[in-house]
């Protein structure tokens, strides 16, 4: 059976992820929240609005600084969901490939608010190209800020990576723990894949675009 | 028994990838990434990052607040601020206890505050409070119950779970 990322969207959106007793939502093993757009959107833009003004030489930085933010997550929440029994019992079963297990979790992406993710080219351990409808961060970005002269997507552009690493630079599929220091076994080589933005709804274009290779050394 | 006011339904948009509430959009996110870009803010902002990272969580929940307040109204400032923390819960931030929290302002505490778990449990206890979505979270809700300019609102943890506290207190203003 071949992934239906429909289904699988529509397995995730259906679970109760709602808070419990303690007002916590533990899943995945982990602590999810279900969080405001509007407040990410604030914090990040805010901040590199301010290196924008301040330091101006250091704008690369603070880029590479919300980058890294969406390299982490995507390292514990992408691998704690693929690890996950939810993951087991709803999107183990349509895999057949490795490469199932990156349009699984484009699924399961899709029912987390983010924005609408597409596949469009997936080259084994080589290449990811991703289209995005509705990136959170663009559509905030453009009601706050207006439009803006290159790309903003700083959390899809690190996740992307983080999924591509997660399968081929380490590989989820084995099980491992998700601790630091499998973190940097998988993001911190030479080789580790990198993502970059060639299409930002908040340029003006149609939508996002992200593609995902590995950096040359 | 207490009629619930509703929170408002979560509309979740499967072709577009979008969920909203209150005519704001709604994304999932984990402890990790949460407290991981509070950090950044406030390495790269060093003493102005709890003012944006407060504001922040202010201007968000004021905007969540006052879509759901549009679509129903609550019946007080007491109904509206229940709804709020009911919300704040629901969405797993944690679960504040308000009895001492009204539209003059007062005291709210949380025993398990999702920023300061994952602060602590990512790189242990940090010397000062940590909990800055909450705090702004706290004066955007009462600004909203209280009807009042947000600025006139100002919340401020005052013992925090991350800093080492057996609960997290925050101290609300109305000026």
């Amino acid at each position: 059976m071949a992934i239906d990322e429909r289904i699988v969207t529509e397995a995730v959106a259906g679970l109760e992820l709602k808070g419990n007793e303690e007002g916590l939502i533990p899943a995945f093993g982990l602590y999810l929240t279900k969080h405001f757009a509007d407040y990410y959107n604030r914090i990040s833009y805010g901040l590199l609005g301010a290196f924008i003004r301040e330091l101006p030489e250091l704008e690369e930085d603070a880029i590479a600084l919300l980058t890294e933010a969406g390299h982490v997550c995507s390292f514990h929440t992408f691998g704690g969901i693929m690890l996950s029994v939810e993951w087991d019992a709803v999107v183990k079963p349509m895999i057949e490939s490795r490469e199932d297990w990156v349009k699984g979790m484009i699924g399961v992406i899709n029912a987390l608010g983010w924005g609408q993710y597409r596949l469009q080219e997936l080259v084994p351990n080589e290449r990811l190209v991703l289209q995005v409808n509705h990136s959170y961060e663009a559509v905030g970005l453009l009601e706050g800020y207006g439009k803006a002269s290159y790309p903003r997507c700083y959390l899809a552009s690190g996740g992307a990576a983080g999924l591509m690493n997660l399968l081929y630079q380490g590989d989820i599929t084995k099980r491992p723990s998700l601790t630091e220091e499998y973190y940097h076994e998988v993001f911190g080589q030479a080789h580790s894949f990198r993502a970059r933005e060639t299409r930002c709804l908040a340029m003006g274009d149609s939508h996002c675009e992200i593609i995902v290779e590995r950096q040359q050394a | 028994m207490k009629e619930v006011v509703p929170t408002s339904d979560i509309a979740f948009d499967v072709e577009r990838g979008t969920i909203e509430l209150g005519g704001r959009r709604i994304v999932a996110h984990c402890n990790h990434y949460n407290v991981f870009l509070q950090r950044t803010i406030e390495d790269g902002l060093k003493e102005r990052a709890p003012r944006l990272l407060t504001a922040a969580g202010s201007e968000a929940a004021r905007k969540l607040l006052e879509g759901i307040e549009a679509a129903a109204p609550s019946s007080s400032a007491e109904e509206s601020l229940e709804r709020a923390v009911r919300i704040f819960a629901e969405h797993g931030f944690g679960a504040f206890d308000i009895a001492q929290l009204g539209e003059r302002g007062g005291v709210a505490t949380m025993l398990r505050s999702h920023y300061a778990i994952g602060w602590r449990s990512r790189w242990g206890v940090r010397s000062t409070p940590g909990c800055f979505f909450p705090a702004g979270y706290l004066a955007g809700a009462v600004a909203v119950a209280a009807k009042v300019a947000p600025e006139r609102v100002t919340a401020m943890e005052t013992e925090c779970h991350a800093a080492g506290a057996e609960r997290c207190s925050f101290f609300v203003e109305v000026w």
